[in-house]
Formats: C-alpha cells, structure tokens, sequence
C-alpha cells in the first residue's frame, strides 16, 4: 500500500507522526514528510494508525 | 480471566481507536462495536471547521474505513448494562454477552430548548425541541455529521444567525456562518473563548472576529421563544433578539443514561482509573469518561484526548495492572476569523504569556506560559511549527526552540 498526502489539507496537527514515527515525520516549517511512503508488514499497521488520527482526513491508503 | 469476547460501545473515535489497540495489543477474540451514528466514524473537529467554511463537497470529515475486523452493529444504541451477567442490552432486543466490556458512548449536544435531547447515545433523537411551523427545528445544534449538513444548508442561504455560546465550537460555527455571508450574533455570557483559553488568547481571537464584523452580545441563561417565521432569543436581563436561524454551542451532555442502574456511577459521573478502568473487566474512554489529570478528574471531550484515553483504555482492559498509566498530555486546536490556534498543555492559560516570538506572516506569534501545575502551555497562533516542536516548547522552555544551544539531552524512552 502507498501513503499518499492532500497537501492543501494537512495543518500540521503532528497526531500521525506520533501513530507512525518512522514512516513521517513533519518537517522544520510543520510540512509533512512521508520518509516511507510504500509499507507493509508491520509498516501497515502503522500506517492505518497514522492515517486514521488525522482530524483533517488528509492522509490516505491507496493500492501501491 | 482469558477475554475472548470483547464489545465496545461507541463508535466515533474513541471506540475506533479502542478497537484498532486492542488489535494492535494482540487481541485477535471476538471483537463487536456498537454504534448509534449509522455510518463508520469521522472526523469531528472537521465539521465546524473546512466542512462547515468549505464550499467543496462534504469530505473533510472522512476517514478511512475501519480494518478492525470487528463486527459492527450500526445504528444500534445500547439501552442498559448488567455488570454482574456481563451483558450489554441493545434497542432492537438483544443482548451482547462480554469478558471485557469498552464504554465509548460519547456525549451528546446540550439543547436550551426543553427536552433536552435524546436519551441515549442520542445522534439527532428527538430532542430538537419542536419544529418551527416551517419545518425545521428551532434550535439547531452540531454534534454529527447530519447536524452539519442540516446548518451547511441552511446557512447558504443566507439567513440571519445567533450563535449562543461563545467556547471553541460557537465561536467556530459563527466564523463558518459568517464566512458564507450570514450576518452573526454571538451570545456569550463572558468574554468568548476566555473561559477555556484564557484571556489573552480569547482577546486575539474576539479581537479578530470583530473585525470581520461578528456581534458580540453578553448575557447569559438564554431562552427561546417561537416566533413566527424566525426564533426569539431572550436573555436573562430581559433583552430580546431576532434572527432566522439559532445554533446553540452551549456544551455537551455524556451518554451515560444507558448505565442507569448498573452501579458504574459516582455521583451521576462515569469515572476510570489511571489506566482507564471502572473494574478489571470494564474501560471507558472519550468524552463519556472522567479521568485522573493533573488538574484533578475531569472529562475532556476533545479529539486527541479520545485517543490518547482509548489507547490507554484498550491496554488497561487487556493487562490489568501491568498496563501503563495515562500521562495525560492535552493537545488542543481552533481555527476562526482567520485566526488558526495550536495549543500543548493545560488551559485555560492564566495573565499574559512568559515567552513571546512573533513569526513571519501576520499576526503570527509563537507563546508560552509557565503554569503552577505540570509543565508550560505553549501556543501556536497563525505559526506553522511541527507539533512535536510546540509539544517541546511546553515541556522544556524556550530553549527547545533552538537546537545548536548546549544540549539539553533528549531524555532516554523509559
């Protein structure tokens, strides 16, 4: 699966990155970087966690 | 014992959160969530925010769908508990039989009109209060997602708008009205925003939405009245007010009518441990629960307190006393007037701030003020900082704020 980012969307709450801290992270300016955007395994379950906090729907999981 | 069946009732983010921990934790049982929305769950926060300032389509609040693998009984509420049978009854009839039991039932809007909405886990209910002779209810509230679809309607067209209540989520339901052209009232019975940030932070907030032309009326123990095509807002001192449309943000109420009878109150309150349990086999987390702070057991109907306390929950029901403890750590955000807030640590804050660092936009400022209890709160107005960083600045002062400053050494992870 793929991470993907609506980056209009994002404000930067940081609740994903403290779900899947080494999968993102945001950036010095509050952007957020997706360091891993392919996951499975593990990776996966961390990546729902992430992308399920987000208040603003910003994060997705899509078919690699 | 062995839990190989849990239920969790309660289906927002607090029961979504429960049910992915437990997952996460090992729990591979049976696995059933009761919901009385009749959808899966969705962003909340979203609703008065880009939902109800958008013009695009209703998507904010959508989050993807659950991977739990729970059973999910949608649109069910549950009626009544029996903690010694271990059974949760449900309004179709039936019954659910459990080892270990999530109480995530949520809370509800708080009406003025009499009534007082539904019983239960009410999402809508019968609580409107009447209808108006055209139809719709007389006071609208926003608490789900067909709350904000009713208000998002309505609004476009234009209507006039009192907004009663002046905490995070009027003041944000009176920026999206006037935001698409409505003209606003604010009935709030003191300054708003002030008693759950603070002055200082209330007074940029109230500062902005005056300029952008919201009314601000004091005045509290608000009434309303019928009136023929519109709704009558009488206030305490006898003032009356007109609009078309009344949207009341005067706090929520906890679903915990179903728990009547089951001895799990205090007081008329559902309260849990550090580890959020009533008892070795029952947790309750979100807005529903009172929990240990360190400003004292309070319920904080928030987003990431949910999440933080369902997470929490899941692993105290799971492993007992070997579960950690909750470090409650309150994360906070508003948005209105074009003013957009982040907050780490407890508020309200009190007086003027210990640490001021305007950013580069406008109005931009970066805050922190000492408190007597835990650590700082530090605020982000209009400043974009990664959260984490604002969560630092709280914990450890300003000097987190700069890197290259003698390090003060990442604490290890216990």
């Amino acid at each position: 699966m793929r991470i993907e980012l609506d980056r209009p969307r994002c404000e930067g709450h940081g609740l994903c990155e403290e779900a899947a801290p080494t999968l993102m992270h945001l950036d010095d300016d509050g952007e957020l970087v997706i360091d891993v955007p392919e996951v499975d395994g593990a990776d996966l379950d961390a990546a729902k966690a992430a992308v399920r906090v987000c208040p603003v729907a910003a994060l997705r999981l899509a078919a690699a | 014992m062995t839990m190989r069946r849990i239920v969790v009732v309660g289906n927002g983010i607090a029961g979504l959160t429960a049910c992915d921990s437990l997952r996460s934790a090992g729990f591979d049982g049976e696995l059933t969530v009761v919901g009385a929305e009749p959808h899966h769950p969705y962003s909340r926060p979203a609703l008065s925010k880009a939902l109800l300032h958008g013009d695009d389509a209703l998507q904010a609040h959508q989050l993807p769908e659950p991977t739990h693998d729970a059973t999910e009984l949608l649109g069910v509420s549950a009626t009544g508990l029996d903690p010694d049978a271990r059974l949760v009854r449900l309004d179709e009839g039936g019954e659910l039989p459990y080892d270990g039991l999530v109480i995530a039932s949520g809370s509800r809007a708080r009406r003025l009109s009499s009534g007082q909405g539904g019983v239960g886990q009410g999402a809508g209910g019968p609580g409107a209060g009447g209808p108006q002779r055209d139809g719709f209810p007389r006071e609208l509230t926003l608490r789900t997602i067909e709350d904000a679809v009713l208000l998002k309607e309505r609004v476009a067209a234009r209507p006039s708008v009192i907004v009663i209540g002046g905490g995070p989520l009027g003041m944000e339901v009176a920026s999206g009205c006037l935001h698409m052209g409505c003209e606003v009232t604010l009935v709030s019975d003191v300054k708003p925003l002030s008693r759950q940030l603070g002055g200082h932070l209330a007074d940029i907030f109230t500062s902005a939405a005056v300029r952008r032309g919201l009314r601000v009326v004091g005045g509290g123990q608000a009434r309303l009245v019928d009136h023929g095509t519109g709704t009558r807002v009488v206030l305490a001192e006898g003032t009356e007010l007109h609009a078309d449309l009344v949207v009341t943000a005067v706090g929520d109420e906890p679903n915990i009518e179903w728990l009547a009878g089951s001895d799990l109150l205090t007081d008329g309150a559902l309260r849990v441990d550090s580890r959020g349990r009533v008892r070795p086999e029952i947790v309750a987390a979100g807005d529903v629960a009172f929990f240990p702070t360190l400003r004292g057991v309070q319920r904080v109907p928030l987003w990431t307190s949910a999440i933080d306390q369902a997470k929490v929950a899941a692993v105290g029901l799971l492993q007992g006393d070997a579960a950690p403890e909750f470090n409650f750590q309150p994360y906070f955000w508003t948005e209105g007037f074009g003013v957009s807030l982040k907050a780490v640590g407890f508020m309200p804050v009190a007086g003027e701030p210990d640490f001021c660092e305007p950013g580069t936009g406008n109005d931009s400022l970066l805050l922190r003020w000492d408190n007597v209890v835990g650590s700082g709160t530090a605020a982000a107005v209009n400043y974009r900082i990664p959260v984490p960083k604002l969560r630092r600045l709280a914990d450890e002062g300003p000097a987190a704020l700069r890197p290259a400053a003698p390090a003060r050494a990442e604490p290890a992870r216990a």
